[in-house]
């Protein structure tokens, strides 16, 4: 079996030695004119089709990056992590390349630019304890002085995420639940603080209570660390519970940005009207009095 | 817990919406319920002895209704359907209880829970159907549609054999799609293309009850949308009855006449829509309600400057 694609890329943030020096601080994540075609001939597909967008990092921002699944959003996540070479356009870190940077650069910016995927238990080995995705990442990415510090760090992080350290440390991944799984995750990123974290549908596989809970520790993230987020979703609820900017992407292209309160009140494009309108609001006097045609669909 | 409950919770609806009277254990039969779940256990064994996935559930369907089952994952809906459906696996089984199903074909009654072999086969997709997760590959992937259509039909209605030619596009265009995806390998469609093929099956037959278990999960918002405005049309047109279980308090809201909320197995609160919506009874329900992020205020037009709905202010 070979190993899941988003283990990899976990793993690779792993992989780099612990950078010296916090330097970077400031530092903003550009992504200049992406394109992203896959396949050749008639058959090929313009997955990302010209993306320009600034993560910044003062003030610390929840940026979400909304659209339907084939939109290109999970292929612009690998574009930013360096995980996936853009056919054209360039993904920059601090001013440069993310695919030039050297080594002490590279591993800068895998220690300050996390992942977070949608499920959880991908990433995980089935057959080590969870405490193993701590261990490592302590050993490669922190410089904490001994064990009996970093076991205190991790505990400190568990407690953060809402998770009791007895009841997660020393098990299985199968044993945990998927909202017990992707809690971890978050552990992990209050253990290593990086600048940026980038969620690739994080809560599309939990429960709404969960979501919920999620949600409030990437806020909290936010304003207790500055850590900004780009945060991909075609779950526009969740992006109205975070508030802060959004990004509508339509068959590779952004066709609209904004702040999310303004965006959602008064939406400008056509194509975010229709996802709007798809949401079933909870309430049932406000239950859809329109019809969507279905030729507008597939 | 569950001895609490009334099954018909039409008791006190605030809005006038007044639905169903109640009918008293042992006053004879209520000619408007097609399904009544009595005492209904299911467990699961274990090493360590049993988990009890659903505990005492005692619940009316209504013929004719959407019925809501919402909750949690790991609250027992699936499970129950799962029951009904006689789909449950080992190591789980029922310790309890009866599910007495009304069909047109037998007016009498039967208990879902009991019936084996060739009266359960008569009884599936023919009275009870199934319309499985959004998510899950439900359809041979090397088949093309009108196979799979005549695969269901001839193997629970052979006697319609000739029909299939004109009743399989009449049941594509009933969910809204082309005829000519008969002719498609499900590869060839998309997630709410072959969503909809799956509907038209479970309604080929034209049962008296379809199980839909989180028909929509997985699926994107606009598909989404569309999928439910077909169910809904379904039920108006035909006359269907639907359990719809999904944990996506949004949609029953939109679709449901009543719901019933689970919770550990039991459920814990059962009424008609609004009244769950809007005086929760279980403080359980209340939660669920509040947990969902609201768009307040963007509930916009696919037109612009026509709103979906009114707001909050006329309740």
């Amino acid at each position: 079996m070979t190993e899941p694609a988003d283990a990899k890329a976990v793993r690779a943030a792993e992989t780099a030695v612990a950078a010296e020096a916090p330097d970077g601080a400031g530092a903003s994540i550009r992504a200049e004119h992406l394109v992203q075609r896959f396949g050749s001939g008639r058959g090929a597909v313009l997955a990302v089709d010209d993306v320009s967008f600034e993560l910044d990092r003062e003030p610390a921002r929840i940026v979400s990056l909304v659209g339907q699944s084939g939109s290109g959003k999970s292929t612009i996540a690998r574009q930013v992590l360096g995980l996936q070479r853009p056919t054209s356009g360039a993904v920059t870190y601090g001013g440069k390349d993310v695919l030039r940077l050297n080594r002490k650069q590279r591993s800068e910016f895998r220690r300050n630019v996390q992942p977070v995927f949608q499920d959880p238990y991908a990433i995980f080995n089935p057959f080590y304890r969870v405490d193993r995705v701590f261990w490592t990442a302590v050993r490669k990415l922190t410089d904490l002085p001994n064990k009996r510090a970093a076991d205190e760090a991790i505990r400190d992080s568990l407690r953060a995420v809402k998770l009791q350290p007895e009841s997660v440390l020393g098990r299985y991944p199968h044993q945990l639940s998927g909202g017990q799984r992707q809690r971890i995750m978050l552990a992990r990123i209050h253990l290593l603080r990086p600048q940026f974290v980038i969620a690739d549908e994080p809560t599309s596989m939990l429960d709404a209570q969960t979501r919920r809970g999620f949600l409030d520790i990437l806020q909290d993230f936010r304003v207790r660390y500055g850590i900004t987020t780009l945060f991909i979703t075609h779950d526009l609820s969740s992006v109205h519970y975070l508030g802060g900017d959004i990004m509508v992407i339509n068959k590779g292209r952004i066709v609209e940005q904004g702040a999310v309160a303004e965006v959602m009140a008064a939406p400008s494009h056509d194509y975010t009207r229709l996802l709007l309108a798809s949401v079933p609001a909870p309430d049932p006097d406000q239950r859809w009095t329109e019809r969507i045609d279905i030729g507008q669909i597939r | 817990m569950s001895d609490a409950l009334t099954t018909t919770a039409a008791a006190s609806v605030s809005d006038g919406v007044a639905t169903g009277t109640t009918d008293p254990a042992g006053a004879g039969r209520d000619l408007d319920v097609i399904l009544d779940i009595a005492d209904l256990s299911v467990a699961y064994a274990t090493g360590s002895g049993d988990l009890v996935a659903v505990k005492d559930v005692n619940l009316q369907v209504r013929r004719g209704e959407i019925l809501g089952i919402a909750g949690e994952s790991g609250s027992g809906k699936t499970t129950m359907a799962a029951t009904l459906l006689r789909l449950l696996k080992k190591p789980g089984r029922v310790s309890g209880g009866t599910a007495q199903f009304f069909p047109g074909s037998a007016p009498e009654g039967v208990d879902l829970l009991a019936i084996t072999g060739n009266r359960l086969r008569r009884l599936r997709w023919s009275s009870l159907s199934y319309l499985p997760q959004g998510s899950m590959n439900s359809l041979n992937p090397v088949a093309r549609i009108e196979r799979q259509f005549a695969d269901v039909i001839l193997e629970h209605a052979p006697k319609r054999k000739a029909e299939l030619p004109t009743l399989i596009p009449r049941l594509l265009q009933q969910v809204g799609l082309d005829p000519s995806v008969a002719r498609s390998y499900p590869h060839e469609l998309s997630g709410g293309m072959r969503q909809r093929v799956l509907m038209a099956i479970a309604i080929s037959l034209e049962p008296d009850l379809i199980v839909a278990d989180e028909p929509t999960t997985a699926l994107d918002v606009t598909v989404q949308r569309v999928i439910l405005q077909t169910l809904a049309d379904l039920s108006r047109d035909s006359g269907v009855t639907i359990i719809l279980i999904s944990h996506d308090m949004g949609v029953h809201a939109q679709l449901a006449d009543r719901v019933a909320v689970m919770l550990d197995g039991a459920v814990v609160e059962v009424g008609e829509v609004r009244q769950v919506f809007h005086q929760p009874q279980h403080e359980y329900t209340r939660r669920l309600i509040e947990s969902i992020p609201k768009l307040a205020g963007a509930a916009v037009g696919v037109n612009a400057g026509h709103p979906v709905a009114t707001g909050e202010d006329d309740r």
